[in-house]
């Protein structure tokens, strides 16, 4: 049985500590200036001393702010509303086309399979404004421009790579032969997929689906171009605080915060899956 | 609705009723301020109607706007149904917030897209739509008589932020020339002066500095008697922003530019002459001695909140930026202005001006109607109620700026704005000079800049290499 020494364990103690709080100390403030009025967070010098207030939560939901240059108008709410749509959506979409195209490449060999996965990535590598300038017209023309159909289409440059190639490695991971003596059995190839392959690789899919709602959740540049103010994800409504007239520290905070929730929630809900699935699926045997 | 109110306010229109009495009037029928606003704007409107122009000749046209989150596009959409009114069109917006607000414009543009009839911009945008064909020249529609309502008054927008707004697309080209296009009409602009701290400048016993050396001593002072805060707030990131507003103000008022441009058209460096480089060298020191001690990052945000916020004594920036902070911060009614000419010898200031205005665009399928618009929003009607009863400050039209209620407005609040403005409009127009590559030589002059600030290079030295390498893009490109 291995010892650990009491300096090692108050060393190690204080190690975590300071890791810990290198990272969790931006969330820390940020939740705490959302709890504050502008003029406490700008007063010189800070102070962690503060009358904790509502009002920033309140004015997001409520959309109106009165700031020192009169009322300020928002709709941060169906921003938050966008995004979890267009996310949702996107990746919903990304797992009904990537998983069984991830089973192809990873089971199925067939000519020019590489070639065809690659270009897939490919879509990853291009900037993204270089493609958004030709398929704003070509949305137009198609009468997609300014369409959640459109954009959720348009999320798939985002999400169906990252879908696609991470679970095509966990396919690959799997035993073929177990799926081989399901068949001997006597069951057909989609109930092999669906009862064999598709449950062993539930975690590496989590994972990817995961990782594709969080890109997809942080995305901004494709709604700016393709679409109008009403159907804006939160990256893009929270800039809404930053006006000619001040910026509103304690509402940027607040936005913050709500628009963290729902992938935190969804992450700690699913880091099981996470760890496992991307360790496990980036390991090839 | 609002019967006896509207007649209440059609008796102040004809000069019956003082405005006291109106106000006093509208408060007994339990008429908030900011509806009084509208209802009188609304009395206005139905003058216009009577003008003989057929306003209601697009009547069922919907028009789309694109608009940048700021206090002018509140206030025009604050007035919006008067216009609907009139006219019987329907107009429909989108705003987005300016941080992406120009990359949104960009985008729409550049694709061609017919989404949008009409945006806001700055009149250095235009320099780049102009050229590339992605909005109209204004001055076709301007002219026409048969367009454009016999009230329009175009004379009255103030000369320098008209002519500001015009160029003849020819790199060098001088803004608002015979030959100029109207890219753009200014719905309200900026003008850069001081903004100080009178509680800080009375407890510290400083007066108001008259010019550049005065400037210098006087944010070191501020300094001094500043409680861990700093003398003077400029903007210093490594952008064009950086350059456009207090610096080339100050820089101007020394006679100096940006470019020279030869008879034959051809563009060359301005920015090392032996005056030029006495001002860099005191500019430099200033922020070195009493700027922010981030200065490198200070945006209009940072300047502004610091000001605001007490942490600095001053600003050099925009008069608006003061205007804002005046208000719901720590130091709301502590903050004053007054005009700024850094040379000594200038008989008055010379401030560079930032125009937030509205271009049509090129692709727009409705271009009579979207005019009709144009030429509402930009009138003496929208921009009286603006300035009244919103915050369309500074306005750009002369008959505004006459307005006493407006200047009332502006004087029992924000002491010196008013004299400051009459003192340096006349002098208030674009200083740079219009050319395709003003972006990108403008940021390097601030990233030179701050080499300067930094000590990595002597201003003389850094100045020499900067004019260098902007001769030297400027042959590259075919303009010099």
């Amino acid at each position: 049985m291995e010892h650990t020494s009491t300096l090692e364990r108050v060393l190690r103690a204080i190690a975590i500590t300071l890791v810990i709080l290198f990272f969790i100390f931006p969330i820390f403030w940020i939740v705490l200036m959302s709890f504050q009025t502008n003029e406490t967070i700008l007063r010189v010098p800070p102070s962690i001393v503060f009358e904790p207030t509502l009002q920033n939560y309140q004015a997001l939901i409520t959309g109106e702010l009165d700031t020192a240059a009169g009322k300020l108008e928002f709709d941060f709410m169906s921003n938050l509303f966008n995004s979890f749509y267009l996310s949702t959506a996107s990746v919903a979409l990304g797992l009904i086309l990537g998983i069984p195209a991830a089973y192809a490449f990873g089971r199925l060999k067939f000519r020019g399979s590489e070639d065809i996965a690659f270009t897939l990535l490919s879509f990853r590598f291009a900037p993204p404004l270089l493609v958004l300038l030709p398929l704003t017209i070509y949305f137009q023309k198609l009468g997609l421009a300014d369409t959640y159909f459109g954009l959720i289409w348009v999320y798939q440059l985002i999400v169906l790579p990252l879908i696609l190639w991470i679970v095509r490695g966990y396919f690959e991971d799997i035993p073929a032969d177990i799926e081989y003596a399901y068949r001997i059995a006597g069951h057909g190839f989609w109930a092999t997929f669906f009862k064999i392959a598709l449950p062993l690789a539930m975690p590496g899919i989590a994972a990817a689906g995961l990782l594709a709602f969080i890109f997809a959740w942080n995305n901004f540049i494709f709604a700016l171009v393709l679409a109008s103010a009403d159907k804006q994800p939160v990256t893009v409504g929270a800039l809404a605080f930053v006006t000619a007239s001040g910026i509103q520290y304690g509402q940027i905070a607040a936005g913050i915060v709500l628009s963290i929730l729902p992938t935190l929630g969804l992450a700690l809900y699913a880091q099981r899956y996470l760890v496992e699935g991307l360790s496990l699926g980036a390991v090839k045997g | 609705m609002y019967e006896k109110e509207n007649k209440l306010i059609d008796a102040f229109m004809r000069g019956s009723v003082s405005r006291r009495s109106l106000i006093k009037g509208l408060g007994s029928m339990g008429i908030t301020a900011a509806t009084a606003g509208v209802l009188v704007n609304a009395a206005a409107t139905r003058a216009l109607a009577q003008n003989g122009f057929d306003w209601k000749k697009h009547s069922g046209t919907t028009v789309k706007l694109l608009l940048n989150k700021h206090p002018y596009a509140d206030a025009l959409i604050a007035n919006l149904e008067n216009f609907k009114e009139l006219t019987g069109m329907n107009v429909e917006y989108d705003v987005f917030p300016e941080d992406v607000y120009f990359d949104k414009v960009t985008a729409a543009l550049s694709s061609g897209s017919s989404e949008y009839d009409a945006f806001m911009t700055g009149a250095y945008m235009t320099w780049t739509y102009g050229p590339a064909g992605w909005v109209d020249d204004l001055n076709e529609y301007i002219m026409d008589d048969t367009r454009t309502n016999p009230d329009y008054n175009w004379e009255d927008v103030l000369e320098g932020v008209r002519k500001s707004c015009a160029w003849n697309g020819k790199p060098g080209g001088e803004l608002g020339s015979d030959d100029a296009k109207q890219w753009c009409i200014p719905l309200a602009y900026e003008q850069n002066n001081l903004t100080y701290n009178k509680r800080v400048f009375d407890s510290a016993g400083l007066s108001i500095p008259g010019n550049i050396d005065e400037l210098v001593d006087t944010a070191a002072a501020a300094k001094g008697a500043m409680d861990g805060g700093y003398g003077i707030g400029v903007r210093g990131s490594r952008s064009w922003a950086t350059i456009h507003p207090g610096f080339l103000s100050g820089y101007a008022n020394f006679g100096q530019k940006d470019l020279n441009v030869s008879e034959d058209g051809l563009l060359s460096a301005a920015m090392n002459t032996d005056v030029s480089k006495d001002y860099h060298a005191k500019w430099v020191k200033m922020i070195q001695d009493s700027g922010a001690p981030d200065w490198s990052t200070h945006t209009w945000y940072q300047v502004g909140t610091d000001v605001g916020a007490g942490k600095s004594a001053m600003m050099f920036d925009a008069d608006i930026l003061g205007y804002f902070m005046n208000a719901g911060t720590a130091e709301a009614g502590n903050l004053a202005f007054a005009p700024f000419a850094a040379n000594p010898d200038a008989a008055a200031p010379t401030p560079n001006i930032w125009i937030w205005a509205m271009s049509m665009s090129s692709f727009s399928k409705q271009k009579d109607a979207t005019w009709y618009f144009l030429q509402w929003v930009t009138g003496p009607e929208h921009g009286l109620f603006g300035a009244r009863e919103m915050d369309l400050v500074n306005p750009a039209r002369s008959s505004v700026w006459a307005d006493e209620t407006f200047r009332e407005k502006l004087s029992s609040s924000y002491p010196g704005y008013v004299e400051m403005h009459d003192v340096s409009a006349p002098g208030a127009s674009i200083k740079f000079t219009a050319q395709p590559l003003f972006f990108d030589l403008t940021t390097e002059w601030a990233a030179t800049m701050q080499k300067m600030v930094a000590n990595e290079i002597p201003v003389d030295e850094g100045l020499d290499q900067l004019a260098e390498s902007v001769n030297s893009q400027l042959k590259d490109a075919g303009l010099g």
